[in-house]
């Protein structure tokens, strides 16, 4: 075996050029499936940091009346926060955040939105909420950047908003906008305006109140609360996996297509060494190899090309893929463009099992394809193929 | 000369038949992967503009100031006129009215009174017309759940969940209540044709989809719309017509000062689609270049193949006294003809897949199975310009610079050895 | 805009009737005037009312029967899509009929908290039917001109916290005491909206405005003109106008 091994590569070696661009082009099938579904992977964490970030932590507990597609829900959806759970927003890794809907004028035309009353101090999110801390005669605020293109409102704007205390009286006051973020989050952005917890716990009467409580730990098993809806991570984020899901339908044909055309150069390779080498292979016979030993032989030549692909996909892809994954991938696309649903540069995200499952199917499908051709020697008539006859 | 190449090379199969079926197969999959990574990228966008930005959108200036809020008041009027202008201008596109609007559904018990009441999303669309593409442009037959789709006025459908929280049966009465186009508030009762799953959490909540000319007569809103969408010939986005599209039609209206002037945007020119667009051009882009290098890698290896097959007639053919530079050329002469032969049927071979993979699509449904119905199951290919030409660059350059550089070796060759290999 | 015109009457009668004793004498006095001009048992009001959009104006007539200001029954009569709506306020329910559903809806909650849509009132403005000095503090503030004629300017201020409006200005008249001016405010004090009343004549012996004019003052617009066309006090109103059954009739 160890014989066989090394003649393969013997004789791939020997074959020069074309050996090499065989390798090239499986090492190309390589390095581009492994940095697609990095990729695709990365989309998809990074869009789970991104909601992590922005909006759900580590997964949160809803109101029971809490419904954020029906707005007529918001006024009733908030309740005192369970005592139970006050220690750990002592600590920082719970953060309450109560929901009142309101209207905003931005030029005087009347437009809904949701008032979310958040901690400044608080710690899970990556939302700018410091800003919140201003001193200011206005109620200091903080919008999306989606927020912003839509009401072109932009920091240091002041825009009258509109809401009603727990007991329905109307109250008004002038927002300042504190902050702009932008956070690939449409949900966390479109219509909403975050202001201090405290100063919207006074504005609405609703004293230590909320409408949703945000875990920093998302991997601890959670109790249930009475009067809360106990939202996992996995369940806020299952439209994320629906995405990526079809994306990664979608491009597996790719996939397949690529290694089919790699395999094309294999094929054609093995066709015509075997073709070219009749002599050789009826010498190994001759010298008393089996012929499921030179069909092996031959396989074992041809499978070679996926462990030189490996060698050259090391080579070039190994730096390529590491700089990738270190400086990301950036969709070329004006910079100006804010309040994006996605994130402008996707950083790649390659597993262990991404890499190996790539490396043996690429190794399996270019078996499968140098064992085909191969066939054909068992079939050889030795005398013919010494005296080099076609078959 | 050049037809004595060709006729060897139709004579002589072996010369022309493999490395042709390469070159063939190698295009064709170029080919018919360019078009399939255009159609796969476009998907998302193609769903986005089915369910409310279209290619293009047509809606008043002062509807598209706020169009996220849906401002019936601000509606465009006088919508047939408008719609008879827009098919005479940009006949080959498709042009559909919707309204987009809010509400409360109410349902009454056996006496009338209120039994159940829920926030609507409403979403009117021509769904009784012969001529409208709307009922299979939304995909509303693979989302039907219970009940079947309109078939005369007065009927709606609304989504499985929310017909779930109301309780309601295909068959049972509803009524609508909406603000009309001047904001006052009006009722209007509707009967339940059939429920629809979409599998998007927004959807789901509490669509409820209506004939346009019953929303126009619930709403007040006679002979207008909030919106016309259109969709570029083909069914496909390109953003470059679109946008051309868009400026074309407001050029025609950039001396009004009308606010409720008729303004069009584009896919990339509403909400945040256009980063989405710019990601799809460049991905497709992208994968279509790793394709193209790949196809090119392989099809030199096999101009290289090729060189390797025929050592024995070329040493026959030195022996006889051809210059080694004649061989050469016509060495790459005929890798010429190959890969123009190759690329050809090819192209037409990727062309007909891709033109298969459009009118069908892959179905995925198998694959997609837990995932959302928003998403498609089917993953059609799209045929653009590019398409025509893209399997050449790899189909004759590779071919021919395989061949070149394998026919180098010619030149090395001894004379005095040639005889020796060809007796061996 | 079925549902504003009896919100207006509403408001006017919740501003008309709201007198009883309190502690500050003159403000008390003047509302009591005000009260006494223009309160009656029952009446009957024909009236046009005008919204003015963005894209024009669009203008309805109604005819509204009311008794104190509990309850009150509302029919539309033109434009002809609007005819034939009905409106019925019974103490704390709004019920709302439209004659091609055939249906009488309830007007609560939730529904009740929106603004009527694309009109300066909401729902809860028409539906609040307290007394002013139930649920304010009134102070007279001074004195002061509109439209030329000498006022007295009250301050009423939220005694209980489920209502509405913080606080509120009225502007009274100082010969005829009919209102003239009132501005609602939030909380923190910002004007949210402003009632104008004029064209004040005399019928049956009391001085009534006869035209209304509200706005939402965050809002751009030209706000709701309300003029009343017709006026009838102390008429006979049957009881059965105030049942759900009339409004199917």
């Amino acid at each position: 075996m160890l014989l066989a091994l090394r003649l393969a590569v013997r004789n791939l070696i020997g074959a020069g050029l074309r050996t090499w661009l065989n390798a090239l082009v499986l090492s190309f099938s390589f390095v581009v499936i492994i940095w697609l579904k990095g990729i695709m992977v990365g989309w998809d964490h990074q869009a789970k940091n991104d909601m992590t970030d922005y909006e759900i932590g580590g997964g949160q507990y809803w109101h029971h009346l809490y419904d954020p597609y029906d707005p007529l829900s918001l006024s009733d959806s908030h309740a005192p926060v369970p005592s139970h759970v006050k220690d750990e927003i002592q600590a920082g890794d719970m953060e309450p955040v109560l929901v009142v809907p309101g209207h905003i004028f931005p030029r005087g035309r009347m437009q809904s939105v949701v008032i979310k009353g958040i901690n400044p101090a608080q710690t899970i999110w990556k939302l700018p909420t410091g800003e919140l801390d201003a001193d200011t005669d206005a109620i200091p605020a903080m919008i999306g950047a989606v927020m912003a293109n839509g009401t072109r409102l932009g920091q240091g704007d002041r825009v009258m908003i509109r809401w009603r205390d727990t007991n329905g009286t109307f109250d008004a006051a002038q927002i300042l906008i504190t902050a702009v973020f932008s956070s690939n989050v449409p949900s966390a952005e479109a219509g909403q305006v975050y202001v201090p917890l405290e100063r919207l716990r006074k504005m609405a009467v609703m004293h230590d109140q909320a409408t949703i409580l945000t875990f920093r730990d998302g991997r601890s098993q959670r109790p249930e609360i009475e009067g809360w809806i106990l939202k996992t991570k996995a369940e806020l984020t299952r439209q994320v996996d629906d995405m990526i899901k079809a994306k990664t339908v979608g491009q597996s044909i790719f996939y397949g297509v690529l290694l089919l055309l790699a395999m094309l150069a294999i094929f054609d390779t093995q066709v015509l060494s075997i073709f070219r080498r009749q002599k050789e292979i009826g010498t190994y016979i001759a010298l008393g190899y089996t012929r499921k030993e030179v069909v092996g032989l031959f396989t074992v030549e041809g499978a070679m090309h996926a462990v030189l692909a490996a060698f050259v996909a090391t080579l070039y892809g190994l730096p390529f893929l590491a700089w990738q994954a270190k400086a990301g991938w950036t969709i070329p696309m004006e910079a100006s463009e804010f309040g994006m649903a996605m994130a402008q540069t996707l950083y790649p995200v390659y597993t262990v099992g991404l890499v190996v499952s790539t490396a043996l199917l690429v190794t399996l499908a270019t078996a499968v394809v140098s064992y085909v051709p191969s066939r054909r020697i068992a079939r050889m008539n030795p005398t013919d193929a010494l005296r080099g006859k076609l078959q | 000369m050049i037809r004595f190449l060709i006729k060897g090379l139709i004579r002589d199969k072996s010369r022309s038949r493999l490395p042709v079926i390469v070159v063939t197969l190698g295009v064709m999959l170029t080919v018919a992967m360019h078009a399939y990574v255009k159609g796969f990228m476009g998907e998302t966008l193609e769903m986005n503009a089915t369910f409310s930005y279209g290619h293009v959108k047509v809606m008043t200036r002062a509807y598209a100031e706020e169009a996220e809020l849906l401002p019936n008041d601000l509606a465009l009027l006088e919508v047939s006129t408008l719609n008879e202008e827009l098919s005479e201008r940009f006949p080959a596109m498709e042009w559909a009215p919707r309204i987009r609007f809010g509400g409360l559904i109410d349902v009454p018990d056996e006496q009338g009174e209120t039994r159940a009441q829920g926030p609507a999303v409403g979403l009117a669309l021509d769904l009784l017309s012969e001529d409208s593409n709307e009922i299979q442009r939304l995909g509303l037959p693979r989302a039907l759940i219970r009940g079947g789709l309109p078939k005369e006025r007065g009927e709606a459908l609304i989504s499985e969940a929310f017909s779930q929280r109301l309780l309601i049966e295909p068959g049972d009465d509803i009524t609508l209540i909406g603000v009309s186009m001047n904001g006052s508030m009006v009722m209007h009762n509707f009967r339940v044709a059939g429920t629809l799953l979409f599998g998007m959490d927004i959807l789901d909540r509490g669509t409820l989809i209506l004939d346009i000319e019953d929303a126009r007569l619930a709403l007040d809103m006679p002979d207008a719309a909030g919106e016309i969408v259109g969709f570029l010939p083909g069914g496909f986005y390109d953003d470059a017509t679109a946008r051309h599209t868009a400026d074309a039609f407001n050029a025609a209206y950039q001396s009004d000062p009308d606010e409720f002037a008729p303004l069009m945007k584009a896919l990339s020119q509403q909400g945040s689609m256009g980063p989405y667009v710019q990601f799809g051009q460049v991905w497709a882009g992208y994968i279509s270049l790793v394709f193209v290098v790949a196809m090119a890698l392989v099809l030199w290896n096999a101009g290289l193949l090729g060189g390797l097959r025929r050592y024995g007639e070329i040493g026959v053919r030195l022996a006889m006294g051809e210059e080694k530079g004649h061989v050469y050329r016509t060495m790459i002469y005929e890798s010429v003809c190959i890969g123009i032969a190759g690329s050809v049927i090819g192209t037409a071979l990727g062309l007909f897949v891709a033109w298969l993979l459009q009118e069908y699509g892959i179905n995925v449904e198998g694959l997609m199975e837990g995932a959302s119905l928003m998403f498609p199951t089917t993953i059609r290919a799209r045929i653009t310009p590019p398409a025509y030409y893209i399997g050449f660059i790899p189909g004759l350059a590779a071919t021919v610079i395989g061949t070149a550089l394998s026919g180098i070796g010619i030149f090395r060759r001894q004379t005095s050895q040639l005889f020796k290999e060809l007796e061996a | 805009m079925s549902i504003s015109g009896s919100g207006l009457l509403a408001a006017v009668g919740v501003l008309l009737l709201g007198v009883e004793a309190c502690t500050q004498p003159n403000a008390d006095v003047i509302l009591e005037r005000v009260d006494r001009n223009m309160h009656s048992e029952n009446r009957i009001v024909e009236s046009r009312m005008t919204i003015h959009g963005r894209r024009g104006s669009r203008t309805m007539t109604s005819r509204t029967y009311s008794v104190g200001d509990r309850q009150s029954f509302t029919e539309y009569l033109s434009p002809a899509r609007e005819a034939g709506t009905k409106m019925l306020k019974l103490e704390d329910q709004l019920w709302i009929y439209s004659p091609p559903t055939d249906r009488i809806i309830q007007i609560s909650g939730h529904m009740l908290r929106q603004s009527v849509m694309g009109s300066d009132l909401s729902y809860e403005d028409m539906m609040e039917d307290r007394r002013l000095t139930d649920v304010y503090t009134a102070e007279l503030r001074g004195e002061d001109f509109v439209d030329d004629r000498e006022t007295y300017v009250l301050h009423l201020k939220a005694r209980v916290t489920d209502i509405a409006y913080g606080s509120r200005t009225i502007w009274i008249d100082t010969e005829r005491y009919v209102p003239l001016r009132e501005e609602l405010y939030a909380k923190s004090g910002q004007l949210l909206k402003r009632t104008s009343f004029s064209d004040v004549m005399q019928i049956e012996g009391r001085w009534f405005p006869t035209t209304i004019l509200f706005k939402d003052m965050l809002k751009q617009g030209d706000g709701t003109e309300f003029r009343m066309t017709g006026i009838q006090f102390d008429q006979e109103i049957p009881d059965h106008i105030f049942t759900k059954a009339a409004l199917r009739r």
